[in-house]
Formats: C-alpha cells, sequence, structure tokens
C-alpha cells in the first residue's frame, strides 16, 4: 500500500511540474513587463533597476524558473507586493478557514444527499424517486453564487436568523458563534455536494441492486437494512468514488465562489482579492497552492478506492 | 443521404417527447429569440441611466425595479442573455475547434501523437477549470475577449477525449479501413469517413458544454473577473446586487433565475439527448445484427 501511495505521488510529478512553468511563467505574459506589473506605472528608474536586480530579471530565464521552483519547493514562494509579507504566511492563515468550510460542506452534502440516494434507488421509477431526481438537478443545476444570494436574503436580510456576512471563528474556540458564521455557507456549498451524492450513488446503488448476491442476500432472509448498508453499499461505493474524484474540481470552484458570496476569509477570497490589485506572487502562490492540494485530494481519492475494493492490486 | 435526414428528424421528435426536453428547448428558443431582437422589437434600453430612480422596486414603469444608476432590470437581464448566450457559444466553438481535431488525431494515428497530445490534454483536465481562468485573466486583463478565450480552453479537454474515444471505436470498422486501402489521405478518412459517424457524442457535449460555459461566464463576472461593465451579464449583476441586498432585496433574484432556467434547460437537454442518441445506436446496431 505504501508504495502504492508513493508511486501515485510520483505520477504527480510531471503534472506539477508542467503547471509550475505555466504558473511561473504567467507573470512574463502579462501585457508589458512584470516590473512594470510589481512596481507600478509611476515608478522611477532606480526602482525598475532595483526590482530588476531584485527579482533576479536580469539573468537567464532557465536560472530565473529554477530559483523560483526551487524557493517554492522549500515554501518560498516570494512576498506580496501590497502587504510585504512573505505569500506563505498569507496563504497559511487562511487555510483554517478554508477546511473548516470545505468539511462543514462535505458534512452538510452527506446528511442531506445519502438518504435520498438510498431512497430513491430502493424505490426506482416511484414518485418519490422522481422527485428526489428533480430535487437533486436542481442542487447540482441552481448556480453555487445565486442559491447564497437567496439564503442570505431569506436568513439574513428578511429573517435576521444569520449574519449575511460570514467570519472565521475556529469551531473549538467557540461552538456556536462558529456555527452562526458557517451555517449559511456551509448549506450553500454543501446543497451541490448533496447534489453530487444523490445523483450518482443512487446511479451506482441501482447498478449493484440488480446483482445476483443481492437477490441471494434476500433470499437467505436478510434484512433490507442489512442488505444494503453491508452488501450493496461497499459495492456501490467504488463507481462512485470514481465520480467524486472527477466532481472534485467543482467542489474546489464551489469554494472559491462559495467565499465571494459570504465574504469568508479563506484562501478563495485571498486569490480573488490578490488578482483584484494584480499582487502577482501572492496570485502565483495561491493558485500553486490550490492547485497541489487539488492534486492531493485526488491521489487521496485513489488510495481510497484501493483501499475500499481490494481487488485492485497496488501496482 | 435523405435517410439520415430521416433518422435525425426521428430522434429530435423523441427528444421532444419528454416533457422535461420539450419545455428546456421552448424556453431556449425564446430567450435566444428575444435577446437576439430585443435591440429592434423591444423598447428598453440597458445602459440608460434614470439618476432619479436608482434600485426602485419592481412596479409599473421598470417591471423588475432599477439598478444602483437607474437602469432598467428587465433590460439588462434580456441583454444580459445575450451576453451569456454569445461568450457560451464563442467559447464552445473555440473548444469544438480545437479538441476535436486533437481527439481524431490521436485516436487515429495512435502511438506518439496518441501520448504526446493526451497527456497535454490530461494536464489541462488536471486544473480546476475556474482557477485556470482566473489565471489567464489575471494575465491577459479583463475584457469580453479573455473570458470567452479562458471559457473555451477549460472545454478543449472533454472534445478530445470524447472524440478520441469514438474514433478508436471506429478506427478498425470496415469502412474505414477500406477507405484507407482505396488510398483515400489520412486527412480524408478523418473528416469524411470517422467524423460523420462519431457525430452524437459530440453533440450532446455540445449541449453540456455550453451549459458549464454559461456558469462559468457567470461565476467569472460574479468573481469580478470576468467581461467588464457596462456590458450587462447575469454574473455581474449578481456581483453588484449582492452589495444591495438591504436596499433592494429584488436586485439579484431575477437575473439568478434567468441563468438557472438557462443551465437547467441545456442540462435536462442534454441528458435527455444523451439517452435518445443511446437508444438510436442500439437500435441502429440490432438492425445490422
Amino acid at each position: 500500500m505504501t508504495s502504492y501511495i508513493l508511486r501515485r505521488l510520483a505520477q504527480l510529478v510531471p503534472v506539477l511540474f508542467l503547471a509550475s512553468i505555466g504558473i511561473w511563467a504567467m507573470v512574463y505574459a502579462v501585457p508589458g513587463s512584470p516590473v512594470g506589473a510589481i512596481v507600478g506605472e509611476n515608478a522611477t528608474p532606480e526602482q525598475i533597476a532595483d526590482t530588476i536586480q531584485r527579482l533576479g530579471l536580469d539573468r537567464p530565464f532557465y536560472e530565473q524558473y529554477w530559483s523560483w521552483l526551487s524557493g517554492a519547493v522549500l515554501g518560498d514562494l516570494g512576498e506580496s507586493i501590497q502587504s510585504r509579507e512573505p505569500v506563505l504566511d498569507l496563504i497559511l492563515t487562511r487555510v483554517p478557514a478554508t477546511i473548516q468550510l470545505g468539511l462543514a460542506a462535505i458534512l452538510v452534502g452527506l446528511v442531506l444527499g445519502v438518504p435520498v440516494a438510498v431512497v430513491s434507488a430502493l424505490v426506482p421509477g416511484s414518485l418519490i424517486d422522481r422527485m428526489l431526481s428533480g430535487w437533486s438537478a436542481l442542487a447540482l443545476g441552481v448556480p453555487t453564487f445565486w442559491l447564497g444570494i437567496l439564503l442570505i436574503l431569506l436568513f439574513g436580510v428578511q429573517l435576521h436568523w444569520l449574519p449575511s456576512v460570514s467570519t472565521y471563528i475556529p469551531f473549538f474556540e467557540d461552538p456556536v458563534g462558529a456555527l452562526e458564521n458557517l451555517l449559511l455557507p456551509a448549506l450553500t456549498l454543501g446543497t451541490y455536494v448533496s447534489g453530487i451524492f444523490a445523483r450518482f450513488l443512487r446511479a451506482s446503488l441501482l447498478g449493484e441492486l440488480k446483482a445476483d448476491y443481492v437477490r441471494t442476500a434476500r433470499s437467505k432472509g436478510l434484512r433490507e437494512r442489512d442488505v444494503v448498508g453491508r452488501h450493496v453499499m461497499r459495492n456501490a461505493l467504488l463507481p462512485f468514488v470514481t465520480i467524486v474524484g472527477l466532481m472534485l474540481a467543482a467542489f474546489v470552484g464551489g469554494t472559491v465562489v462559495t467565499e465571494a458570496v459570504f465574504t469568508y476569509p479563506g484562501i478563495g477570497r485571498l486569490l480573488i482579492q490578490a488578482i483584484g490589485v494584480r499582487d502577482y506572487p501572492l496570485i502565483q502562490g495561491c493558485i500553486l497552492f490550490v492547485l497541489v492540494i487539488y492534486v492531493l485530494m485526488n491521489v487521496l481519492v485513489d488510495v481510497l478506492y484501493a483501499y475500499i475494493d481490494p481487488r485492485i492490486e497496488y501496482r | 443521404m435523405s435517410g439520415s435526414w430521416q433518422r435525425t428528424r426521428a430522434a429530435a421528435w423523441r427528444v421532444l417527447a419528454h416533457p422535461g426536453a420539450l419545455i428546456s428547448v421552448a424556453y431556449l428558443a425564446v430567450t435566444i429569440c428575444v435577446s437576439l431582437t430585443a435591440q429592434w422589437l423591444l423598447p428598453i434600453d440597458p445602459l440608460y441611466q434614470d439618476l432619479a430612480s436608482t434600485l426602485e422596486p419592481p412596479g409599473a414603469t421598470y417591471w423588475f425595479g432599477t439598478d444602483e444608476l437607474g437602469r432598467d432590470i428587465l433590460a439588462r437581464v434580456i441583454y444580459g442573455a445575450r451576453t451569456s448566450l454569445l461568450t457560451a457559444g464563442g467559447a464552445v466553438v473555440i473548444a469544438a475547434a480545437i479538441g476535436v481535431p486533437i481527439g481524431l488525431i490521436a485516436g487515429y494515428f495512435g502511438g506518439w501523437r496518441d501520448t504526446i497530445l493526451m497527456r497535454i490534454v490530461d494536464v489541462l483536465l488536471a486544473l480546476p477549470g475556474i482557477l485556470f481562468a482566473m489565471a489567464l485573466i489575471a494575465v491577459l486583463g479583463r475584457s469580453q475577449a479573455a473570458a470567452l478565450v479562458a471559457v473555451g480552453i477549460t472545454g478543449i479537454p472533454s472534445f478530445a477525449r470524447i472524440t478520441r474515444a469514438q474514433v478508436l471505436s471506429l478506427r478498425q470498422r470496415d469502412f474505414v479501413l477500406a477507405v484507407e486501402a482505396l488510398g483515400g489521405t489520412a486527412a480524408y478518412n478523418m473528416f469524411r469517413t470517422v467524423l460523420p459517424n462519431a457525430w452524437s457524442p459530440i453533440l450532446v457535449q455540445v449541449v453540456i458544454l455550453s451549459s458549464v460555459a454559461i456558469l462559468l461566464e457567470a461565476a467569472l463576472a460574479f468573481l469580478g473577473v470576468g467581461i467588464p461593465p457596462p456590458t450587462p451579464s447575469w454574473g455581474e449583476m449578481l456581483r453588484t446586487g449582492k452589495s444591495y441586498l438591504y436596499e433592494a432585496p429584488t436586485y439579484a433574484i431575477l437575473p439568478g433565475l434567468a441563468l438557472t432556467l438557462t443551465i437547467l434547460s441545456l442540462d435536462t437537454l442534454g441528458r435527455t439527448l444523451a439517452t435518445v442518441l443511446e437508444d438510436r445506436r442500439e437500435v441502429v446496431e440490432d438492425e445490422a445484427q
């Protein structure tokens, strides 16, 4: 298993290498020059010369790329133009907020989505199934940012139950305050997640319920709860985990958008702010960081897949 | 030729036999017609600023109220449809024009061309689309062209993969080998023999990707990196509407509704199309046996 994980991680190297070239080169593709983007339009010749020196822009490009990459690997993502703080520090202060939002959304998605999938797979074609399928189509189709606005309108503006702007409060310091601030963003992102669960887990449950071993399990008198819970669910998770892997990109995008809706102080919002003020080192740092997290999540899904299915050889 | 036209018509009728698909097609037809003819037919102007009546609630003069500059929200939603549809259409054309040939070449020739092309596609597919689009726009600056290109590029991998899969299943069929044996060039064989037989999943992908493109364009505009103002766009309206939730709660509702209905319609249509075309393919193969 360990060697499988290591091999899977090694496969990331080419992807991350190509992506790192793209992220590094983006500053050079900015109309004008990277120096202009960094020092601004009204810079003195001394400032420009100083910046060129400091960034090493007078060196050959492969040396520049190498020093950027080796810095990035060691955690040195440069300095923010705007705040002059190290980019990595700025990112790391936002990480807990995003993790808390992501986990809460997945929880909401599980609670809303799994029962829907199980119920509608047990009575396919029925009125309940069609209603629940319609609901999952809505959950997947309604844009995250509009759903968030509607929730703010209802619970924030009309009912005054929950704040319409969410701040980050660590759950273990102040559970009540954290929930107040987390409920709407988690519901917004979690609805989308629940749509994924409802639609795709239903599909793979339906496929499994037709299998012979289900008939055997039923005919030997197992309770339906055990048939579904012990036998079917475990097998249905396999194709489903693949789908989850494919939907990860949408989840990452949804997190960025949700943070924007609620002005929630996570990494996504940091990236949007950085783009707004053209803080290129910060933009590069955020994109690289999110990308690394994203590919690691993909590896995690693959490892999970191998763990659930003992038939897969760890090759 | 008339046979394939009849089959196409039969497939279209079977799509429309699904109530969901029928409603979707009707909604999309109305949206497309109204938004494209609005400048000649409707007495509305999405850019006119009635500064005496800003953030008006829905009423007789302005059916859906006005925005923070006194512009007609209904007019901006209608013209926003045009922005959305044109961006999505253009993006899908870009994606298909690059993705389909990549898939054709990779699947038809195989070997090193396949390896190189699909590796590049895999890297592109490995990036979350919205992140890629944001990075690209951060570089290119905000413009209609940047949004179009950014959304278009994110669609290339799915076209390439689907076309390649189709080509692989057709490559060793007798009629393709026959053209090859008779001395038809590779380009002729790819575009005139293989592609016409591979169109149905590509068509489904066109519809589904249109909905993805509309959502992505709106999301970029909502994040403030899409098509710059004052061009009306649903995402941009939601972005500004969010700042006036207390003063004008209805501001953000109509653009979001139009956006959601468009996405749901395209999604429903795409999925119905997929079922119908898959059924048809099975029927054709049954007939052959």
